[in-house]
């Protein structure tokens, strides 16, 4: 019982340490907008989420994701979020699958 | 083509959620692809037919339309439950030509930009910046658009300079669905553009002051601004300082604005005699229920562009920006529900983080120093325009107010703004002191009045002392108090009713008023206004 207890203890520090998200923006851009209802720190801007797996093989390098919804072409924010469940994959797949969880916001188009 | 997209809705709010309002529609319109439609021209006028396309829409469902900026307004000044129209992507900007200029104008064309309404405040100065240009002022801080920072009297601290509207010197009004509802209007003392770019954008001319003056600080009424003339100026540098200092000073400044003789000075802004400079801004921040002898002041002085500034003095952009963890906020806020007598020690352990702490001096340009905001959250912001000689009796009363019946959940400010001639513009003193308090929302509770009951209070405490007041429009405020606005502006109330149903015919001044506008007491429509209010003077 004492064990258990010790490796749910474990388990849960690992949890909220492996969790984690990073917020990168440029200073010198506007932001595309838009009517929402979120109360984060993203509130007021148009906020794009990819949340998937990435696939890597032994023989390629790696990709860069494409991100082609942005019509100025250029990103404002990217919010990256590490989670448990990520590393667990990343972990038992040895590097061969990743999560990729993250939030971005597009510069808006100057017209 | 440019196009709408129209989603249907239950409700809307604004930024800071002081709503939730209801709402049928909300539309958003994009312009056509550059590529599809090469000529920037070409592509404005599309836009504009696309929104008297929608204007006719509205008029014949008999609705209502509103076009908003970015919703950061805290009344419910840009709601409509109908129909509401984001502009935000209408963003086109354009230098005038020399052969745009009119010949009797007194502003330098390389000034003068036509700013489509839905342009940000940011990217406006980003494109100004790589002119060599800037804006003259803002508020503290760069998301609103410039429709909406005229619409409401969007202010700074530059106490020489004024608020946004002051700087517009053109306006390109949709006031209907036909293609003659196209106007541009600018004053006939005076004239910015000829008639040649009104011209191409298929605009009717009309010169005249008065009708200029009502319809620059509109409320969103008097009808849907596409496109503002803005003077701008070189750009230049600012210094930022942040002190405190004795009380008394803080306030006999505010008093005063007697900068020379004062025993405030920085000592490298000076003049040749050793006298304090007069700043460019001054901001005075004041915890209501501190007891403390010394308030933080905020003074800005206005300097020589040197593009080697950011080498010199750093980046004045940190390179991270801290702001409170809001969910600690609105602990705090909960707990002040049930506690009040609690919110005086909140404040003060929140005093280091909300108030600007006492630095090196940041040298930066407008935009830089008066730069991005944080989402703070569900917030509130009142704010009462007084005559800057009147702003330390206003200040006690208020805060005095604040104590006695709060306490709430905020603090205080005092920002400075010169005479503004929009009709509605609450900088209608010589220089007004703009009292602010912001701060989160709260619930009531048996124990801690609501924001409305604080907002009718402040109105009846100012007017009990005699103090002349105006009341920032997109702030909170009681705007059902019984003649509240002819209170502030007197004549210009009835003045701005009749320019605008001089302006928009009966079915349009419907389309173009909301519950705000109605519940202020401005919609009254005159039937028989007369057309010399709309016509160009010579
Ligand atoms: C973080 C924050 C900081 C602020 N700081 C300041 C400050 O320093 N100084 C200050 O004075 N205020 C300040 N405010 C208040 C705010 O700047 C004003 O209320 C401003 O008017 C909001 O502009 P907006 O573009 O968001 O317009 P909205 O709030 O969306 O709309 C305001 C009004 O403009 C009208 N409007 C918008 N576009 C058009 C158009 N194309 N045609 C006709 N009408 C139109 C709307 O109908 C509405 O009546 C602040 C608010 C926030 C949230």
């Amino acid at each position: 019982m004492q064990k258990i207890k010790i490796a749910i203890g474990f388990l849960s520090v690992l949890i909220l340490l492996s969790c984690y998200s990073t917020r990168i923006k440029v200073s010198n851009g506007q932001a595309e907008p838009d009517d929402t209802e979120r109360e984060d720190a993203l509130s007021g801007l148009w906020v794009r989420e990819l949340d998937t797996i990435v696939k890597v093989k032994t023989i390629t390098d790696e990709n860069p994701i494409n991100i082609r919804d942005c019509e100025s072409g250029a990103l404002h924010t990217v919010e990256y979020k590490s989670t448990f469940g990520g590393i667990l994959l990343y972990l038992v797949t040895f590097g061969r699958k990743r999560t990729v969880k993250v939030k971005y916001v597009c510069i808006k188009e100057s017209n | 083509m440019a196009t709408t997209k129209i989603t249907e809705r239950q409700r809307w709010d604004t930024l800071h959620k002081n709503g939730p309002f209801e709402l049928k529609l909300f539309l958003s319109t994009r312009l056509e692809k550059k590529g599809n439609m090469p000529s920037s021209i070409d592509r404005y006028n599309d836009a504009a037919t696309e929104i008297r396309k929608l204007l006719r829409e509205a008029l014949d469902k008999n609705e209502g339309f509103r076009a908003i900026g970015s919703k950061w307004s805290m009344s419910s000044i840009a709601h409509h439950e109908d129909r509401m129209h984001f502009n935000s992507f209408m963003n086109m900007k354009f230098p005038i030509l020399a052969s745009e200029m009119h010949p009797d104008s007194d502003y330098l064309q390389e000034n003068l930009f036509f700013l489509q309404c839905g342009n940000q405040i940011k990217e406006i100065s980003l494109y100004l910046q790589d002119l060599g240009k800037s804006l003259k002022t803002t508020g503290a801080s760069n998301g609103q658009t410039i429709a909406g920072c005229i619409s409401t009297g969007v202010h700074g601290s530059a106490i020489d300079v004024g608020s946004v509207q002051d700087y517009v010197v053109g306006l390109n009004l949709i006031i209907g669905p036909d293609p003659e509802d196209v106007i541009y209007l600018e004053r006939h003392t005076k004239p910015a553009l000829s008639n040649v770019l009104p011209d191409k954008i298929n605009a009717k001319v009309i010169r005249n002051d008065s009708l200029f003056n009502a319809a620059l600080v509109s409320l969103g009424s008097f009808g849907f601004i596409h496109g503002v003339l803005i003077e701008a100026e070189d750009q230049f540098l600012l210094t930022r300082y942040v002190r405190k200092i004795s009380k008394d000073t803080a306030l006999e400044l505010a008093r005063t604005l007697d900068f020379k003789n004062t025993t405030f000075k920085i000592p490298e802004e000076v003049d040749a005699n050793g006298s304090p400079l007069r700043p460019y801004h001054y901001k005075v921040f004041i915890n209501p229920y501190g007891n403390e002898d010394k308030y933080v002041v905020e003074a800005l002085y206005k300097k020589k562009f040197d593009p080697l500034y950011k080498e010199k003095h750093g980046d004045p952009i940190p390179f991270m920006k801290e702001f409170v963890y809001r969910d600690l906020i609105y602990l705090f806020i909960k707990i002040s529900e049930r506690f009040p007598k609690a919110i005086p020690k909140f404040v003060k352990a929140l005093n280091n983080t909300i108030l600007p702490s006492e630095d090196e001096k940041i040298v930066g340009r407008l935009s830089e120093i008066f730069w991005d905001a944080g989402y703070q959250g569900r917030a509130f912001a009142c704010s009462f325009g007084v005559d800057h000689k009147d702003s330390v009796k206003a200040l006690d009363v208020l805060s005095q107010l604040t104590k006695d019946e709060g306490p709430i959940p905020g603090i205080f400010a005092m920002r400075f703004i010169k005479k503004s001639d929009a009709l509605l513009a609450f900088s209608k003193f010589p220089f007004t002191c703009m009292i602010e308090i912001d701060g989160i929302q709260w619930k009531k509770s048996n124990k801690l009045m609501s924001l409305e009951e604080y907002t009718k209070r402040m109105i009846e405490v100012l007017k009990e002392n005699n103090i002349p007041f105006t009341i920032h429009w997109g702030k909170n405020a009681d705007w059902g108090f019984p003649k509240l606005a002819e209170h502030m502006f007197q004549d210009n109330v009835e003045a701005w009713m009749k320019h605008r149903s001089a302006l928009l015919s009966k079915g349009m001044a419907k389309v173009f008023s909301n519950n705000f506008l109605k519940t202020a007491g401005l919609d009254h429509y005159e039937e028989n206004a007369s057309e010399d209010l709309i016509a160009t003077i010579t």
